[in-house]
């Protein structure tokens, strides 16, 4: 009952949001545009830097591009839902928008995530599965219903664990007042997560792991699929992961809320 | 009557650090920060029985958005406790929100950016309001605040006043038995302050809805609230009907009186009656003060028409705005 209502409106939501992209129609076409820009640097960097050496510590050009294409689709599914995280120190806590929130009887964090969706960012999923597509059958990775269903199972994991660290991240605003927050730098070091984790140093791989576990999301449910036996272990551990980082999100969130100040009128 | 709203011995405390002035100490800020403790809300206790309208007054940052923000589970109270239609407002939010409407004046709870209407369709789901519940209380919003309108224009392009009865309508859409609103009418024009008031009246009238409201404009209070509370600096100053709060601060009646000449106001300069103070305000005028308390109002007035040849008289009641000016300098209530 409650998880009919909680779809019906995300359902209200994206319809809504998909009226007010269309009126302001050349914001859509201008993001749109700087979304596919970024996406084209990205995928030509590992062109030019891996296409001469073919190879990187063991790992295939093709593979690397398999890494790098997988890792565009779950980024792809939490940027549709970030952008209120990114903004949410700003508009909601300073601007003191959180207030609406809290007095309408739907799960707070359900209307940051929702309230504003950039439905343009699956453009980099589309991208990224032409890439698997294209790869994974070059490397012996088949259309097989039980690797598939991994990668599907991947992909939601990983969107999810992205959506949890960032929540955390922007629930620190709540002690903190500034309004860039700590984002910034967390974000940058998503793109260590698509490239193979032992090329790293230990510090880098365990930060990435352990600690801010990006390459769940993005390096070991693809190596698991490519080389098996070594990652498969990590395979089984994602949900695992994902599981302990939304409660964890969840938890913070709580008493971020608890905490909450308002402005002054 | 059970009490609708139940508050008792209700605090809140914000923590904020203090900044100083020029770069070496907002250098210093980065790393050691000093808190101070401002008690915004300083234990109070209410009650509020179902069907009630009461005016929340008080000066700025006197605590009054805070208490509302506390009534409607925006913020945790420090300590102390709210029942408000039988749930902890912030404990229970997820149940209590959808038995209360909130309006706040100063900011608008739509969606800026999608027509009217569309905020509209989308509250309804979130509320579960039915399709016949959904047209008919729409129908009766456009009666009465006339909003039909603009439905179909976007929130940022509605005037204050639009935007306002937008507001409260949104905030009743789901019919709540319990209303808070914050300075609904602040920045409006005479024509909208009015319909709100009346809207606010009606519905009061018509679904026994309980209704609490901080204002700065006193007519809001004498048009529509029996009750009133005084808030200043977090505590509770005065609690009780109207007419209580004018008994209790005015201790002064002045009778204004115009004369026929300048003898006569000479004249009645010098009446002498007991306890009366002349001030000659003009040439032909003079106007008599005297303690509530001691003289009748028409008492003094027979006795100077008996002795004086008077043109015309005012008698000039002091108006809520002073009392209240009164409360906010003098802090009346407290020295009584």
């Amino acid at each position: 009952m409650e998880m009919r209502r909680y779809l019906s409106l995300l359902g209200q939501y994206s319809l809504q949001y998909a009226k007010v992209r269309m009126e302001h129609r050349w914001d859509f076409f201008i993001s749109v545009f700087t979304m596919t820009l970024a996406t084209v640097f990205g995928l030509a960097v590992v062109f030019l830097i891996f296409g001469r050496a073919r190879e990187m510590n063991g790992w295939s050009f093709d593979e690397l591009l398999f890494l790098y294409g997988f890792s565009l689709i779950p980024m792809a599914l939490f940027n549709v839902i970030s952008v209120n995280l990114y903004q949410f120190a700003d508009q909601y806590l300073i601007q003191g928008k959180f207030d609406r929130v809290l007095l309408r009887p739907v799960h707070s964090l359900f209307q940051i995530l929702f309230e504003q969706l950039r439905i343009e960012a699956l453009g980099d999923a589309v991208l990224g599965l032409a890439i698997v597509g294209v790869c994974g059958p070059r490397l012996g990775v088949h259309a097989e219903p039980g690797s598939v269903a991994f990668l599907v199972v991947a992909v939601f994991c990983g969107a999810l664990l992205y959506t949890a660290i960032f929540t955390i991240l922007a629930t620190v605003s709540f002690w903190w007042e500034d309004k860039v927050g700590v984002m910034p730098p967390v974000y940058n070091l998503i793109v260590f997560g698509r490239y193979p984790l032992d090329i790293y140093n230990g510090f880098l791989r365990v930060l990435l792991s352990w600690v801010i576990p990006f390459g769940f999301a993005t390096f070991y449910p693809a190596a698991a699929v490519l080389r098996g036996e070594a990652y498969r272990v990590y395979g089984w551990l994602l949900p695992v992961v994902t599981g302990v980082f939304c409660m964890m999100a969840l938890w913070v969130w709580e008493r971020g809320v608890r905490s909450y100040s308002s402005t002054g009128s | 009557m059970p009490a609708l709203i139940e508050v008792a011995d209700l605090v809140k405390e914000f923590r904020s650090f203090r900044r100083g002035e020029g770069v070496a100490s907002a250098f210093r800020a980065l790393f050691v920060r000093q808190y101070t403790t401002l008690r915004a809300v300083d234990s109070i206790s209410f009650r509020i029985p179902a069907g009630e309208m009461v005016g929340y007054i008080g000066p700025n940052g006197a605590g009054k958005s805070t208490t509302i923000k506390m009534l409607t589970g925006i913020l945790m109270p420090t300590t102390g406790s709210v029942v408000s239609n039988g749930y902890q407002p912030f404990a229970q939010r997820a149940q209590y929100t959808r038995t209360i409407g909130a309006v706040f004046g100063q900011r608008t709870q739509l969606w800026w950016d999608i027509a009217v209407v569309e905020s509209f369709r989308l509250l309804k789901n979130i509320y579960g309001v039915t399709d016949a519940d959904y047209t008919a209380r729409m129908k009766r919003f456009d009666e009465v605040l006339e909003i039909g309108r603009y439905l179909h224009q976007p929130v940022r392009k509605l005037s204050l006043g639009e935007r306002m009865r937008c507001d409260v309508a949104a905030a009743l859409l789901h019919h709540p038995p319990l209303l808070f609103l914050d300075e609904p009418t602040i920045g409006l024009d005479i024509v909208a302050k009015d319909r709100i008031r009346e809207f606010l009246k009606h519905i009061n009238r018509q679904n026994g809805t309980t209704i609490l409201l901080t204002t700065h404009d006193l007519a809001d209070i004498e048009e529509l609230c029996a009750r009133l509370m005084v808030i200043d600096k977090g505590k509770l100053l005065f609690d009780g009907p109207l007419v209580e709060l004018k008994r209790r601060l005015w201790r002064e009646n002045t009778v204004k009186f115009e004369v026929k000449d300048r003898e006569q106001a000479q004249r009645l300069e010098s009446l002498g009656l007991p306890g009366v103070t002349p001030e000659r305000v003009s040439e032909l005028s003079v106007r008599l003060h005297f303690p509530r308390e001691m003289q009748a109002t028409a008492e003094v007035i027979r006795k100077v028409l008996n002795a004086v040849e008077v043109t015309d008289i005012a008698i000039e009641e002091q108006s809520i705005d002073d009392v209240v000016k009164e409360i906010y300098t003098g802090s009346a209530l407290t020295h009584r």
